[in-house]
């Protein structure tokens, strides 16, 4: 066999080698480390969303422990570090739901009257415009020139936990884990206009509180 | 007064003219939404009328690239949250005694 036979042949041994290798690497499953491997990761990655130590250990905790539990569903598909943050994400978004349950007081729950009167004047000749110091008063939000990130990091986080709860829970969901709003409404159970009044609201807050911060 | 030809047409846009409230929510609202016509030129002319809206459309602009370092702040290895050693070593012993269960 010479030329374009042998040719083939060889192609046709590599290919049937390669199929039967695994295409990619098997992930094992090793929980005696994954606190010192993944708690670090884990920890900040609740951190950004629950802005509470406390509360983000516990999530992390949690997170190991259903872990433990699923771990003969761990199918080796993804890094383990992949799996343990969908199982993180879960439990985030029940903080987030529980968050949104938690008190009484309910923002945009009027679907047609979207507008705040926390913002905007209400007597007739001047409706809808902005109350005076509720509007923007600078150019820009941010101050120009260095931006320390840092700084920047602690007045959102600041920023957010100040929101009222519920305007809270969907504006993390929404700009923080980039859920996509069908999912939002789903899990905290509002339809898409009320996620649209609510997200309108928490940016009004948002900004105000940043703008506050900075000017000071 | 005689009214010219334009007028009832001036009328109708004067009508369509909306306030700050409704403009700042079309601002939100226009990120994950394609605006219909209508709502596109009505804030488009309060926007060319309005220098509150214009700040508050830039500042929301600003709001939202911030938000974009925020979620990237921590999907790089240098982060600066650590579990604390207590918890750390609660979580581990917590993890070994549920293992040696099995």
């Amino acid at each position: 066999m010479h030329g374009r036979a042998l040719r083939i042949c060889i192609l046709y041994e590599i290919d049937s080698r390669r199929r039967q290798m695994p295409d990619r690497e098997e992930h094992k499953i090793e929980p005696q480390h994954w606190v010192e491997r993944y708690g670090d990761y884990l920890f900040s990655y609740a951190i950004m969303r629950v802005n509470d130590s406390s509360k983000a250990e516990d999530i992390v905790q949690e997170t190991f422990m259903a872990g433990l539990k699923a771990r003969e569903q761990f199918r080796g598909e993804s890094a383990e570090r992949t799996w343990l943050t969908s199982i993180l994400k879960r439990k985030i978004i029940d903080t987030y739901r529980k968050k949104y349950t938690s008190k009484e007081l309910n923002f945009g729950e009027h679907e047609e009257t979207v507008f705040d009167g926390d913002f905007y004047r209400s007597e007739e000749p001047f409706r809808g415009h902005w109350l005076d110091g509720k509007g923007p008063h600078s150019n820009s939000l941010l101050p120009d020139g260095e931006l320390e990130q840092q700084e920047l990091m602690k007045f959102i986080s600041l920023c957010i936990d100040q929101l009222p709860p519920q305007l809270a829970a969907a504006f993390a969901m929404k700009m923080i884990d980039e859920e996509d709003s069908a999912t939002i409404c789903k899990e905290l159970g509002i339809t898409a206009s009320n996620l649209w009044v609510m997200l309108h609201r928490a940016r009004l807050r948002m900004r105000e509180c940043l703008e506050k911060n900075w000017l000071n | 007064m005689t009214k010219g030809p334009g007028y009832r047409f001036m009328v109708y846009m004067s009508k369509q003219m909306i306030a700050c409230d409704e403009a700042s929510f079309l601002i939100s609202y226009r990120e994950d939404h394609r605006l219909g016509l209508r709502k596109w030129w009505n804030l488009k002319m309060h926007l060319l009328s309005c220098h509150l809206c214009r700040k508050y459309a830039r500042q929301i602009g600003e709001l939202n690239s911030s938000l974009e370092v925020y979620r990237e702040h921590c999907s790089h290895e240098s982060c600066e949250h650590h579990l604390s050693p207590e918890a750390g070593s609660r979580i581990t012993k917590l993890v070994k005694r549920d293992l040696n269960a099995k």
